[in-house]
């Protein structure tokens, strides 16, 4: 267990940044995830947190221990790839007793940490196949349970759950909750996937363009998102952001969106509201007047698209409130009073009151 | 399915006929040349004189001349030097191969450049190891033949690997890595047990390389240190050729190449095919 630290870290590949210099703290025993669309940074990142990849600038240190300039195997750590990387010609037992055993461990000390491993993740049945003979979702468990069989400093996870499908990504997500926060090892993971960054993560650091947008707890992130990268890329469905101007107390947009603001300087601004804090009245008259396009079931809930002018709106209502709701009815459309976010029009930044 | 699986047979049979026959006359026209050297090694030289006898009775004269002159001799010798030959461009090769594929060593030159000493005629070569070996005394010796026949085999066996340790994935060496190994160690304990069949087809192939070369062996080494190819070229006497002893020979010769061609077949289509193998 330790807490891991990236000072001006900048990695670049010829000359091409990939990483721009970031520092960022990863506390100790947290599950820290990040976070950011394709070509961000983040894999590289672990990639240089593991030694996989060189730092072309700055230093990375493991607790106390400045780890820049050493291998893989002298930083103590545990990794969980993509595509699983099971050592093909070895079996389930012997993957799984890898670490130990390239670290010195005699074989007949090994198996009782074997059979430990393998009982907690379910896959004691499986010790004696090899990676070929599982399914996708047992070969995650043994690329898992190969992880925990030392107990690292850190773990590092490369998008381990993007190969499963749906639902048995939602069950090894819990599954790799549990185990951290039974273990209380500090882990980083690596995701493009927003819903399961917020799920996992005790820390969200969202990334873009090899640089850190924001750091926080996913629910300040989701909350108060710094710029309108960020509050578009968390949260699904998508926030709704409508550009336009602020003049005398009164939002109004080219579309046809008007709220009234606590905020009276003339300015270029960018209105954010999730789907969830858009009210919907069966009575035109009351709020914004629109136009129901389409209606998406979920289940409990349902998001509805509606035309207001010219712009899209996207709304998150429970079924409940779905009586007398149907495509092509005109509605009031209403934001939840202090549920709107604003962004400079120019830099995107939040505007705070 | 069963419908169209029938269908498209049906389709395809004159074609299925046409290759069959295609075939069949390929392994005629490439048996053919193994029956008569078989019978020849049974032949007496009246006999010899006429290549479509089929029925006579066989006799074992030209196989105790055969054994006479020492044939086992040079079989043993062209086995040592194809072993040491192999092994060499075995541990050479695959490092390199994995250079190559991980590293991009040598770029796209290095790739696709290793066979360019493959297309030269042995001849440019031959002189330059001759003065070699005389300069330093291993002229007449089998370890010249072995030097010569690295240079063939070592590029091939290199190549060959090259698309195997493409198919081999970085995670899990890297895996290796994170986990506790030096890269060597990673090679040498993740990375190598990946390529297995692609280093025992390799072997094999470079084995037979080796054991077929006439030109390097008869220049650098003849007299006592000849191997197999030499001793079956000198049934070539100023007395005209000895048909029947050489046919004894080549039988010596060929055998082990057939049983390995047998057993590397497989993997030789997959190795020239770029090693796109599934593990």
């Amino acid at each position: 267990m330790s807490a891991v630290f990236l000072n001006q870290v900048e990695k670049l590949y010829g000359s091409v940044p990939a990483v721009r210099g970031i520092d960022l703290e990863i506390p100790d025993g947290k599950f820290t995830v990040l976070v950011g669309p394709s070509g961000c940074g983040k894999t590289t990142t672990l990639r240089m947190i593991a030694g996989l990849e060189s730092v072309t600038s700055g230093s990375i240190f493991i607790g106390d221990k400045d780890v820049t300039a050493l291998d893989p195997k002298d930083r103590d750590i545990s990794m969980v790839f993509q595509n699983y990387a099971l050592y093909p010609h070895l079996s389930v037992a012997e993957n799984i007793a890898f670490p130990l055993l390239a670290r010195g461990a005699k074989r007949a000390e090994v198996q009782g940490r074997i059979e430990e491993v393998a009982t907690t993740l379910s896959i004691f049945q499986l010790l004696n196949r090899k990676p070929k003979e599982l399914s996708g979702g047992q070969q995650q468990r043994v690329a898992i349970g190969r992880a925990i069989a030392r107990s690292p400093r850190v773990f590092l996870f490369d998008e381990p759950l993007s190969n499963l499908d749906a639902k048995l990504r939602v069950e090894m997500r819990t599954e790799l909750l549990r185990l951290q926060r039974e273990l209380s090892t500090t882990a980083v993971y690596v995701t493009h996937d927003q819903e399961e960054a917020m799920t996992l993560s005790d820390v969200m650091v969202v990334m873009k363009d090899g640089l850190i947008r924001q750091m926080g707890r996913p629910e300040e992130i989701y909350e108060n998102p710094i710029d309108t990268f960020v509050a578009e890329f968390v949260g699904s469905p998508r926030m709704n952001l409508i550009r336009g101007r602020v003049e005398g107390g009164v939002f109004k947009s080219p579309s046809g969106v008007s709220v009234m603001v606590p905020y009276s300087a003339h300015h270029e601004v960018v209105l954010g509201v999730r789907p969830e804090d858009v009210v919907l009245d069966l009575d035109p008259a009351n709020g914004m007047p629109g136009r129901l396009e389409i209606v998406e079931l979920l289940g409990p809930r349902a998001i509805v698209n509606i035309m207001c002018g010219t712009h899209r709106i996207t709304a998150v209502i429970e079924i409940s409130q779905l009586t007398g709701l149907h495509e092509g009815r005109e509605v009031g459309i209403n934001f939840r009073v202090g549920r709107t976010h604003f962004f400079e029009a120019e830099s995107g930044l939040r505007i705070n009151f | 399915m069963t419908i169209s699986k029938i269908t498209t047979r049906k389709h395809f049979e004159p074609w299925r006929l046409a290759g069959n026959i295609l075939l069949t006359g390929a392994f005629i026209a490439v048996s053919a040349p193994f029956l008569w050297v078989f019978l020849g090694s049974f032949k007496t030289g009246t006999q010899l004189n006429n290549p479509t006898l089929i029925l006579f009775s066989p006799n074992l004269a030209n196989w105790t001349r055969v054994l006479e002159t020492g044939i086992l001799q040079a079989a043993f010798r062209s086995v040592i030097v194809g072993l040491i030959t192999v092994s060499i461009a075995i541990i050479v090769g695959s490092m390199g191969a994995y250079s190559i594929s991980r590293y991009k060593t040598g770029g796209s030159t290095a790739r696709f450049g290793i066979l360019t000493a493959q297309v030269l005629p042995p001849a440019i070569l031959v002189f330059p190891f001759l003065d070699l070996a005389y300069r330093i005394r291993v002229n007449g010796t089998l370890v010249s033949v072995v030097a010569a026949h690295i240079s063939l085999v070592l590029p091939v066996v290199t190549w060959f690997l090259i698309g195997f340790f493409d198919a081999a994935p970085k995670e899990v060496e890297e895996q290796a890595l994170v986990d506790g190994l030096d890269r060597f160690t990673a090679f040498r304990k993740v990375v190598l047990p990946q390529v297995a069949p692609g280093i025992g087809a390799s072997a094999i192939f470079g084995f037979v390389i080796s054991w077929n070369d006439l030109f390097y062996a008869l220049i650098l080494a003849p007299g006592n240190s000849a191997t197999l190819p030499v001793r079956i070229a000198g049934f070539n006497t100023f007395r005209g050729v000895e048909l029947g002893a050489m046919s004894a020979a080549i039988l010596v010769s060929v055998i082990p190449v057939l049983i390995a061609s047998f057993f590397i077949q497989r993997r030789l289509v997959q190795g020239i095919s770029g090693g796109a193998v599934k593990f």
